[in-house]
Order: C-alpha cells, then structure tokens, then sequence
C-alpha cells in the first residue's frame, strides 16, 4: 500500500503539519462561504497554483492530479447544466475543484508518519476523555498501525480465496467471497489480540 | 481453510472473552483494525457493474457489515480508523482514491456518515441476541441507507448548489446497489451469527446482563 505522499524538501514538505491542515481548512471554509464571490475563488486558485511551484512538485502534478478527478468533473458538470444556469455551474466547478486540489496538495507534501503522529500528538491531552470509551491515544494508535498492517494480509486471504474458487470452477459472487474473507478476518484479528496480549499490550 | 475455522470456532474465543477483562481492549482493538482494513480492501476489488451501467463497489457493504458485526461502538470506531488513514494520505477509499482530497468533494458527505451509519446498523441489529431477522433488516436499511444518505445528501447538494430533492435524485442510481447490499449484508450476517458467533460481544451481553 503505497501512500499519495511525494517526498521532496520543499518550504511546504516543511510547513509544521498543523499549520498546512489550519490554512487548507479555512480556505475550503472561505470559498464554501464567499461561494459566489469570484475574488476569493481568485485568490484561492493562485495559491492553489503557488502550492503547487513551491512544493517542487511542479505543473506534472497539477496535471496528473486533475486527470485523477476527471470523474469528479463529469459529477459537478453534468448536474450542473441538468439543473442550474451554465455560469452556476462554472462557480461550483471551479469552486470545488480548488478546494480538492488544495487538499491533494496536503496529502503529496506531508508524509503519512507526520499526519499520524501529529493526530496522536492532538489526541494525548484528550485521554482522560477517551477513558470514558476504554480507549486512549496509544490504543488509537496501535489499531492505526494494525490496521496499516491488516490491509496487505487480507488481500493475500482474497487472493486465496479466489484461487479456490477458480479451482473449483465458482463464480466469485459477492456473498461467496466475502464470507470466507469476514471469518477468516475475524480470526486474523483474534490471533493478533492474543499474540498482543501474549506480548503485554493492554 | 473455511471449513476447518467453522468447526473450530464455537469453543474457544466466544466463552473466553469475559474473564479476560483487560485483554478484551485489545481485542476489540485488533476486531476494529481488521473490519478497518476489510473495509479497504472491499473498495479494492474490480466494481460490479449493476444494469444501467451504475459501477457499485463492496465499500459500504463493508461499512454494513462493520456496524451488524461488531455493534455500534466498534463498529463506528472501524470506520473512523479508516478515515484517519485516509485523511493521512492513504488510498484507503474506493477504487484508490483517499487523501485529504477525498473529504473536500461533493461525497465527503456520504464517507463521513459511514460512521454514524455503521453505529445505527450496530445498535438495531445487535439489540438482541439471538439476531433477529427483523432488526437486522431494519438496523441496515436504516443505518447503511438512511443515515448515510441523511449525512451525503446536504453536503452534495451544498457543493453543487442543488436543493435537497435534486440532490437525491441524481443518487437515485445508487439505491438499487444500496439494496443488494443491504440484502447481501443480512445474510452474511445471518451466516456468520450462526458460524462465528465470538465477534457479536454486543448482542451477547445485552441477552444476559445480570448474570454477569
């Protein structure tokens, strides 16, 4: 499982993570209230394209990441010229795809790692809240990785299970297939709980 | 390999989970990472293309399946595990697609109710145990298609500045996929209640709470 993250050592790579999600939050806060006011789409759209220059990711990213949401373009498009004037059409258009664009350009320049123990780091102080649910910063944190671990080992039982089932000539249904993959799952999971209780994790 | 589990289940881990009160956090723990993970993986294999050319992915079936298996806590909390990895840059969501990016479209609406979705599908659905036909059926319908629509809709129509019943009825496609995995939710859940019942602690507390 490869993340979205672009290594580079730009001033945005650098940008402490808090500050990058404060300010990519209350652009898509701004252009979600102006929503008409071509000034702020304006403004939001050059640092769109600033972010873009100074993350050295370049134009070529830009371009990749508005080929990857073609399909958001046909859904804000399409509905758009069914229901509303073409101009309305091109304000949420234009609005939208900002605001995902800027959000892609928090997700190609902060690593995985950093956001996660940037999360943890804003979960600590809230333990003594999160006790209440019997759980805790580290707890969040260890189904994180577990998680992270998890998805490469379910797709081996998917692919187990397909074999099988093109062993013996079955149509891989979604009930036929989920099934094994739930129990198996589940018994994954029970295994990993004892080896972690095993370990001492509590 | 689903054979020899069947047969080994019934035993071990079901009858065990009570004394072990503090492992039972990391149990629950590990239930949630993996439905997380599951949830993932749903959304990874090739969509079926439903008649009308609609694509429908195995995403929310997951999501169902999260909330009728592991009750409503664990099962909202496998959902939010997966939105903070996604949120955190992996493409977690359907077709690889995640990241921050995934939460600023016109659907952010219907990721983020997954999570009160799988709660109300965990709620109805394990309010008894044995599970009864009925609460599941409702319990799904109600969490996997009415909430999630409830938290979706406002948000797209919001960012494509629709009202609320135009809004629906561009996602009208969806409700016949949203059926078939309601129904195909209900049986697995049915099977696996029967198969293995060690993840439903929910529904099996709630049957005998003085005993206890």
């Amino acid at each position: 499982m490869i993340p979205l993250y672009r290594a580079g050592r730009s001033a945005l790579h650098r940008m402490p993570v808090g500050a990058k999600f404060l300010f990519i939050f209350l652009a898509a806060l701004s252009a979600s209230i102006f929503r008409e006011n071509p000034w702020v789409l304006l403004v939001i759209w050059a640092s769109v394209l600033a972010g873009y220059v100074l993350s050295g990711l370049g134009p070529g990213a830009l371009l990749a990441q508005l080929w990857r949401l073609k399909w958001l373009v046909l859904v804000l498009t399409l509905p758009g010229l069914i229901f509303l004037s073409p101009a309305e059409t091109a304000f949420n258009l234009t609005r939208v795809l900002a605001v995902v664009l800027l959000a892609a350009l928090f997700t190609l320049s902060t690593a995985t790692s950093d956001i996660l123990s940037g999360c943890e780091r804003l979960l600590r102080p809230l333990d003594p809240q999160l006790a209440r649910f019997g759980l805790s910063s580290e707890r969040i944190s260890l189904g994180l990785s577990l998680t992270i671990r998890s998805v490469p080992v379910i797709l081996s039982f998917y692919s187990e299970i397909r074999e099988a089932q093109r062993a013996r000539g079955m149509r891989p249904t979604p009930r036929a297939t989920v099934m094994p993959l739930l129990v198996m799952s589940l018994r994954h999971a029970e295994e990993t709980a004892e080896a972690l209780a095993a370990r001492g994790v509590r | 390999m689903f054979n020899r589990s069947q047969h080994q289940t019934p035993a071990s881990p079901a009858t065990r989970s009570a004394p072990l009160g503090t492992s039972s956090a990391v149990r629950s723990i590990s239930q949630m990472a993996m439905f997380a993970a599951l949830v993932a993986v749903l959304g990874q294999l090739p969509a079926i293309p439903l008649a009308g050319g609609v694509p429908i992915t195995l995403q929310t079936l997951g999501v169902m399946l999260a909330g009728a298996v592991l009750g409503p806590w664990r099962g909202a909390g496998a959902i939010a595990l997966l939105h903070l990895l996604v949120v955190a840059g992996l493409p977690l969501l359907s077709q690889g697609s995640g990241g921050l990016g995934a939460f600023a479209g016109p659907s952010a609406g219907f990721a983020l109710g997954w999570i009160p979705g799988a709660f109300v599908v965990g709620l109805i659905t394990q309010s008894s145990w044995p599970l009864r036909l009925w609460r599941t059926i409702t319990g799904t319908l109600l969490g996997g298609i009415l909430v999630v629509y409830a938290c979706g809709l406002p948000v797209m129509a919001f960012q494509l500045g629709l009202s609320l019943e135009q809004a629906l009825l561009l996602n009208l496609a969806f409700l016949p996929g949203d059926a078939i995995k309601t129904a195909i939710a209900v049986t697995l859940t049915h099977s696996l209640a029967r198969a293995y019942p060690a993840p439903f602690t929910h529904a099996r507390e709630r049957r005998r709470p003085a005993s206890r």
